[in-house]
């Protein structure tokens, strides 16, 4: 059990126009599952390798447990992590390669023994002790990889991208399996992930990075429900946050052809934003109204696409599964004002 | 700080391994005299006029002249040879495939001692001793083993369907080896002939059994002879070792990867 | 594989592909390999051949010089695979650790393999010149003359300063092997040791020298075959001596063959036919020694 504390860590690969990390600041409490979630290629792979050891830091400072660890090499950090190919030692088994780091850190015989039974016991792994790697399912290779990682009994786990080689069915399991996991041991543990259904479902705090940057921390549904900036409301959320041109025209707010009661704001042409849950089919008290170009009956509920008269914008809207909707019909819409943000086009942020 | 030990060390060992020739090439544009008073020495005057003088006096052109002939003539024929065969093992399914393959195969182990003394007889008995064609012949026969081999396992790689949409477009057996196995083979081919090109160029023992006439001498055995002599004429030797390596050097600069490719191929399991 | 329309193999196009090749090896390869053991059974004189049945066998079996020949071709055989992997295998973990002018490392020390032996054995006898070749020099100027030799001249170090010059060719070549399997090994598993505790050499003992078992054990038959064949060096450097101490099987049989005054070559052919029977036995030995049992599978 440990805090992790990033402070401004940066990574620049040398020849590189732009730093792969740019200044992500993170403090991951004890015990904390702090997930860092973002597109391909924003730089939470390299954040998790900075924090493992495995990447050098090009400047800011990372503490473990308060104590600085940039010049620490990986192996002194007393962190476990699971790779995302799972990494095993194919010419050794699944008995060795639990046991290998165990080994080579002077662990004595009988203390070793005793662990790798109880994690083998603990993952299912008892009779696989003596195949090797080539002779496990993906899924069977997961679990050594976990079990390499927690008879280590680190102060910091760290995952990359665990699931993403497991076929769906699985990684639904073994998502459910990974939360057990955290409560039963009470660890650190820092994931790395491009999903986003895992990140709502298994973080303590989602960390949201794009570009090297930090976009937004915060508890997954704080984070969902206010994002930071158009980055995060257009990430997070499946189908994606509507974001639409509007215009402030003196006390009230233009959306095409509807006028909204909102407090003024700086910006004279913000982008507002509201996901599809929070707009409703309203008859009573419409805002706008608007043309049906696509319905989605997705069997729980349906997605429709309309067009916003009066602006070139389409909406999704999220109907309940018996609502009525043909294509062309016009229906009309309510904003759920208390869920709508209104972002500046020009930094990106919520206003 | 480790860094730098390691570069350190590295530099040591490309010192260590590129140094002799640099020597070589320092020497072959002095002279023997001033050779003789500093071995190691940078050149103060740059005699380039040793390089025409080792051609024609010393008869270097002859030597590179045979060499070139020779092994020329047995690339070329070696390539398509050594191609038709690897293109039938590859693509033809029949009984005796993997034994004939196997034959010709392990050729490759063989120690040139079990053939040198009988092929020394039959090119005597043929009137073919002392002849560059009768050196081309041996040299096919000695690199075809390793041709088959390299070739062979790239013909292998080529999608079927290539073959049997040539075969419905009414191509013959011998049209689909030549528009089809071979424009695909290319770079395979292109490593075969540098690498053949390049041990054939350096090869010693066969030439050194089979020629012994003056005029017929390959490039190796012209060097070898002024080992001989008894008064060791360095600086001579330096611009004739110089000469024999230069066309080595220029396949080595233009084509590195594909050389290095070509000589560690099968090695790497 | 061609499928003939009628699935009848089209055997004249096999043929005639075959052919060449086949002509080719027949009358250069095979014959001369059976001519080679047919001449081992006799007196092979320049006009005329007399069958001696296995008595070249029985002199071959006292031939001292033979013997001696085959334990420098085996010690050489032996030794310069294990400096010359070993070695090979130290630069590549140098160059794996990425260092800056790899590509100019790989294509500098690459180059002693491409030149010929012939060149190779002239430097290196000049290097080892006891009066101002490059090795005693060198001695010489960090003040240790007085371990000045004379290299190739003295019986016993001339087989060792031979094996240094192969191991200096082909370290380079080694290199190059060994650093392609060093890269293709997956870098996750070597990164999992770094936090499984291991220092370079534990994980080059426990993790990397494992995974890339099968190229090294190629590699170190492949130097054995050529070490097994070696004729140009020693004939350029010492033609087998001084005193015989680097005498090795190809060099014998030439100079029974075509420099010894007896001109009868069935006895040659006798020490031929011994020795490519060694030679496979070795091969096939080490190959069977080395098989690898399972599949190393990432």
């Amino acid at each position: 059990m440990a805090t992790v504390s990033l402070r401004s860590l940066s990574k620049r690969y040398p020849g590189a126009e732009n730093l792969a990390v740019d200044s992500v600041s993170l403090e991951v409490a004890h015990g904390e599952f702090m997930v860092l979630l973002g597109p391909s290629g924003c730089g939470k792979s390299t954040t998790l390798r900075m924090i493992a050891g495995l990447e050098s830091i090009s400047s800011g400072e990372l503490a473990i447990e308060g104590r600085r660890v940039n010049d620490v090499p990986a192996k002194d950090r007393d962190i476990a992590m699971v790779f995302q190919s799972y990494a095993l030692y194919p010419h050794m088994s699944v008995l060795d390669n639990l046991a290998f780091g165990l080994r080579r850190r002077g662990i004595e015989r009988g203390e070793i023994e005793r662990r790798v039974r109880e994690v083998a016991a603990t993952l299912g792994l008892a009779d696989l002790l003596k195949r090797k790697p080539h002779a496990l399912s993906g899924g069977q290779r997961q679990r050594v990889a976990l079990g390499r990682a927690i008879v280590r009994d680190p102060k910091v786990f760290l995952f990359d991208e665990p699931l993403s080689n497991l076929d769906a069915a699985l990684r639904v399991g073994m998502r459910g399996e990974l939360i057990k996991l955290h409560h039963r041991l009470g660890a650190t543990m820092i994931y790395v992930t491009h999903d986003q259904v895992e990140a709502m479902t298994m973080g303590d705090r989602i960390c949201i990075m794009h570009g090297g940057k930090v976009a937004q921390i915060g508890a997954p549904l704080e984070v969902y429900r206010n994002p930071a900036d158009l980055f995060v409301a257009s990430f997070l959320g499946s189908p994606p946050t509507n974001l639409i041109p509007s215009r402030f025209n003196g006390e009230a707010l233009h959306v095409g052809e509807a006028t909204l009661r909102l407090p003024r704001s700086s910006v004279q042409e913000p982008i507002f934003g509201i996901r599809p849950e929070d707009i409703r089919i309203d008859g009573a008290a419409p805002h706008t109204e608007g043309e049906i170009l696509a319905v989605e009956p997705l069997g729980a509920e349906t997605i429709l696409r309309v067009r916003l008269t009066g602006i070139a914008a389409d909406v999704l809207v999220r109907g309940p599964r018996s609502v009525n909707a043909k294509v062309g019909e016009r229906v009309p819409l309510a904003y759920d004002l208390a869920a709508a943000h209104l972002f500046d086009p020009a930094t990106r942020k919520r206003i | 700080m480790r860094r730098a030990l390691l570069l350190a060390v590295l530099t040591l060992f490309t010192a260590f391994a590129a140094g002799p020739f640099l020597w070589v090439a320092t020497m072959s544009v002095r002279t023997t005299t001033e050779i003789s008073l500093d071995h190691y020495a940078w050149p103060e005057k740059w005699h380039w006029e040793k390089f025409p003088a080792a051609w024609f006096n010393s008869a270097y052109n002859v030597y590179f002249e045979n060499s070139l002939l020779v092994v020329l003539g047995a690339v070329a024929v070696l390539t398509v040879v050594g191609a038709m065969a690897a293109h039938c093992f590859a693509r033809y399914r029949f009984r005796a495939n993997r034994l004939l393959y196997f034959v010709i195969f392990s050729a490759i182990i063989f120690p040139p001692q079990i053939t040198i003394i009988s092929l020394f007889q039959i090119l005597v008995q043929y009137q073919l001793y002392n002849s560059l064609i009768g050196l081309t012949l041996v040299y096919i026969a000695v690199q075809l083993p390793l041709t088959v081999y390299i070739l062979e396992s790239f013909f292998a790689r080529i999608p079927s369907d290539l073959f049997d949409a040539a075969r419905i477009d009414g191509y013959s057996e011998w049209q689909i080896f030549w528009k089809v196995s071979l424009p695909i083979a290319a770079p395979a081919l292109a490593t075969t002939v540098i690498l053949n090109t390049i041990l054939l160029w350096n090869e010693f023992l066969y030439a050194v059994v089979l020629i012994t006439d003056e005029a017929k001498r390959t490039l190796p055995l012209g060097i070898q002879r002024f080992m001989g002599d008894q008064l060791e004429d360095v600086g001579m030797i330096a611009t004739g070792l110089m000469i024999a390596i230069v066309p080595v050097v220029l396949i080595y600069a233009f084509f590195s990867e594909k050389l290095i490719q070509g000589m560690t191929a099968g090695a790497v399991k | 594989m061609i499928r003939s329309s009628v699935d009848r193999q089209p055997w004249g196009a096999i043929l005639a592909f075959l052919l060449p090749a086949f002509t080719v090896y027949t009358a250069f390869t095979a014959y001369p390999v059976l001519r080679t053991f047919w001449n081992s059974f006799h007196k092979v004189l320049p006009r005329s051949e007399e069958f001696v049945g296995a008595e070249n066998y029985a002199a071959l079996a006292q031939d001292e010089l033979f013997w001696r020949a085959v334990r420098n071709t085996f010690t050489w055989a032996c030794v310069s695979p294990l400096a010359e992997v070993g070695i090979g295998l130290v630069l590549a973990m140098a160059l794996y650790a990425r260092v800056p002018g790899m590509r100019f490392f790989r294509i500098a020390w690459f180059t002693p393999v491409l030149m010929s032996y012939v060149v190779v054995g002239i430097i290196w006898v000049w290097i080892y010149n006891y009066d101002w070749g490059a090795a005693n020099a060198l001695l010489r100027a960090l003040g240790l003359g007085a371990l000045v030799q004379a290299w190739i001249g003295d019986p016993k170090l001339a087989l060792p300063s031979l094996i240094f010059i192969t191991t200096w060719m082909w370290s380079g070549f080694n290199m190059v092997v060994l650093l392609a399997a060093l890269h293709s090994l997956p870098s996750e598993v070597v990164e999992a040791a770094e936090l499984d505790n291991c220092g370079w050499g534990a994980k080059l003992w426990y993790v990397i020298v494992p995974l890339i078992k099968p190229t090294l054990l190629n590699l170190l038959v492949l130097s054995f075959i050529g070490k097994m064949k070696i004729f140009d060096l020693v004939w350029i450097t010492t033609k087998g001596g001084p005193l015989w101490s680097t005498e090795t099987v190809s060099t014998y049989v030439y100079k029974r063959a075509f420099e010894w005054t007896s001109f009868d070559l069935g006895y040659p052919s006798t020490i031929a036919a011994v020795w490519f029977v060694i030679v496979l036995s070795a091969v096939l030995t080490l190959t069977w020694l080395f098989r690898t049992r399972e599949r190393l599978e990432y």
